[in-house]
């Protein structure tokens, strides 16, 4: 009898613990109907991509040596080098250069292993097309330059969460000048070569 | 008892002062209730659509529908008219006949529902006898509807969805009958009006949430179920079954499992505000009210505020039903078949019981406070 009422008890304590999560999740959604909105009204609106954003890549057709490294650091061998050999000069005449954006899975190794930096990633990522074949990009449309974000007057430029002043949360309306949080890049290396003479002086 | 507003009577006597004969003005009288109650099911879908949508946004740190109308307002007529225009597709090796049936035996019983749904004394189509049970008998005709379309579609995601609405349907209406056989066992009357006088007089005090506040919460629970709402909307559940019973519908056949899925939220939340949250009556009794200031009941211009009151508050209960339905939407994941099973036949059912024989005792133990 005893142990039935325990059940009976159990039962109804486990019953009450769920109601009780229940309220506890409710209480979060309706919390964050109080919250201020997110979105970035996309076509109007863009996000300024981070300086290390790798997106469509950019190739420079006359820097080229055709030396096929991209190719070989590639984890698909996805860049397609066509050049022939030129005896005169005894120099790789290079011809055609391409690569397919709708295999890139955009890692960044050519651009990182590339002897004559002759590709270079940009912040263009909006690379939709009817056809697939249209995202084979040969040497001509690899050398186009993006359109920057901040320079079209059609689209509001929106900072990305790290570039915000310290404790903002929403990119609208900000005022024009205003310091993201933390030092910048190039304030980091100014103070390692001001600290870097005296640790040198110190050595020796 | 305050009769309030009587808009059938006046217009029938209207008529006649005007020389038609009293059988041919109550015929004219007829339509108009239910076209205006048919609008305002229609409107309401609109209103809902827009809520659900503008709250799931906020919930999600989104702003939601912005452009079509101001605020967005115009989404669920954009929403329409593309589902109106789009090509009607009846699979190939689909059963022509269930598959057009289907929608339709959905969306017609909640649309008929909607007569015993009162908004007032006097503002309903018809105060049947039967009242809540044809609500009842009603709401199990869409599970056949279900079915058909899920079995006529020949898609297995469609005969699963289709299976699973049945078996949800099924085993929810049992609890919920239960819970209203306890609402009913106090007001001693099926009828959507008594029930909702038995609960006047005294404000928010005495509206039955306070005495059947298991009833009110298996209730609720049983209706989200029975609608579909989300978390039990497996018979759609996009991860597993594409969508259901609706998987291989297009167009205008979607659209009416997407009116009627709204349409009957609402009425669900319209059904348990009537049961449980009084109804019309506003939180602090308007009678009562008028006679503190002494005002008689019968003064016309109290009765049309007492009316319109009565559907601002029925209107009012309901959206905050609708509310918490798409706040829960947000909060809760989705259960299992096993687990809607287990909850419906293992816990909801005994608990409907137990609610149940407890209302019958305490009615026969305090007549007084439960309707002896």
């Amino acid at each position: 009898m005893l142990g039935f009422l325990k059940q009976v008890g159990d039962y109804a304590k486990e019953s009450l613990q769920a109601a009780k999560y229940i309220g506890q999740g409710l209480s979060v959604t309706f919390d964050h109907m109080s919250r201020r909105p997110i979105t970035v009204q996309y076509p109007y609106e863009k996000l300024i991509p981070s300086e290390r954003f790798r997106g469509r890549i950019h190739f420079e057709f006359d820097k080229c040596i055709s030396c096929e490294v991209c190719v070989r650091v590639c984890p698909i061998n996805l860049p397609v080098v066509d050049w022939d050999f030129d005896k005169t000069t005894k120099k790789k005449n290079l011809k055609h250069y391409s690569i397919d954006f709708g295999v890139c899975i955009f890692c960044g190794n050519c651009v990182e292993y590339c002897p004559t930096n002759c590709l270079s990633m940009t912040e263009e990522y909006e690379l939709a097309s009817y056809d697939r074949h249209e995202l084979n990009y040969d040497n001509v449309a690899l050398g186009r330059l993006p359109y920057k974000v901040t320079q079209d007057p059609m689209v509001t430029p929106l900072r990305e969460l790290a570039y915000l002043p310290k404790g903002v949360m929403d990119p609208h309306d900000l005022p024009p000048n205003a310091r993201r949080a933390g030092q910048m890049p190039q304030e980091i290396l100014e103070a390692a070569q001001k600290a870097a003479p005296k640790e040198t002086k110190t050595e020796s | 008892m305050n009769q309030g507003i009587d808009l059938q009577g006046s217009f029938v006597n209207a008529l006649v002062d005007l020389g038609i004969s009293p059988g041919a003005a109550s015929a004219l009288w007829l339509p108009l209730p239910m076209v205006v109650i048919l609008i305002g099911a229609t409107v309401s879908i609109f209103v809902t659509v827009w809520l659900e949508r503008k709250i799931s946004a906020a919930a999600q740190q989104r702003i939601g529908p912005e452009f079509a109308g101001p605020l967005g307002t115009l989404q669920a007529a954009a929403d329409g008219i593309k589902l109106i225009f789009k090509e009607d597709i009846t699979p190939a090796k689909a059963d022509p006949i269930l598959f057009t049936l289907g929608p339709a035996i959905v969306v017609i019983p909640v649309f008929l529902s909607y007569l015993i749904v009162p908004f007032g004394q006097n503002l309903v189509i018809t105060d049947l006898g039967v009242g809540i049970f044809l609500w009842i008998a009603l709401s199990s005709i869409a599970p056949i509807g279900l079915l058909m379309s899920g079995y006529s579609s020949n898609n297995k995601y469609s005969l699963l969805g289709g299976l699973r609405a049945a078996a949800q349907s099924i085993s929810y209406e049992i609890p919920m009958a239960l819970a209203v056989l306890a609402v009913v066992l106090m007001s001693n009357s099926l009828s959507t009006i008594d029930i909702v006088n038995q609960q006047s007089g005294y404000g928010i005090l005495g509206w039955n949430i306070w005495r059947q506040p298991a009833g009110f919460l298996i209730f609720w629970i049983a209706a989200l179920a029975e609608c579909e709402r989300l978390p039990f909307d497996l018979p759609e559940a996009e991860e597993e079954l594409v969508a259901g019973y609706q998987t291989e519908y297009t167009g205008m056949k979607f659209g009416l499992f997407y009116v009627g899925s709204y349409v009957n939220l609402v009425l669900s939340a319209l059904i348990v505000s009537i049961l449980y949250l009084g109804g019309w009556e506003s939180p602090i009794s308007v009678s009562w009210l008028a006679s503190l200031i002494g005002v008689s009941e019968t003064t016309p211009w109290l009765q049309v505020i007492t009316a319109s009151l009565g559907i601002m508050m029925t209107l009012f209960k309901a959206y905050a039903l609708v509310f918490i339905a798409v706040l829960l939407r947000w909060t809760m994941p989705r259960i299992r078949i096993d687990q809607l099973l287990d909850f419906g036949w293992k816990f909801l059912l005994p608990v409907a019981l137990v609610n149940l024989l407890l209302t019958a005792a305490l009615k026969l133990a305090f007549p007084v406070a439960f309707g002896g």
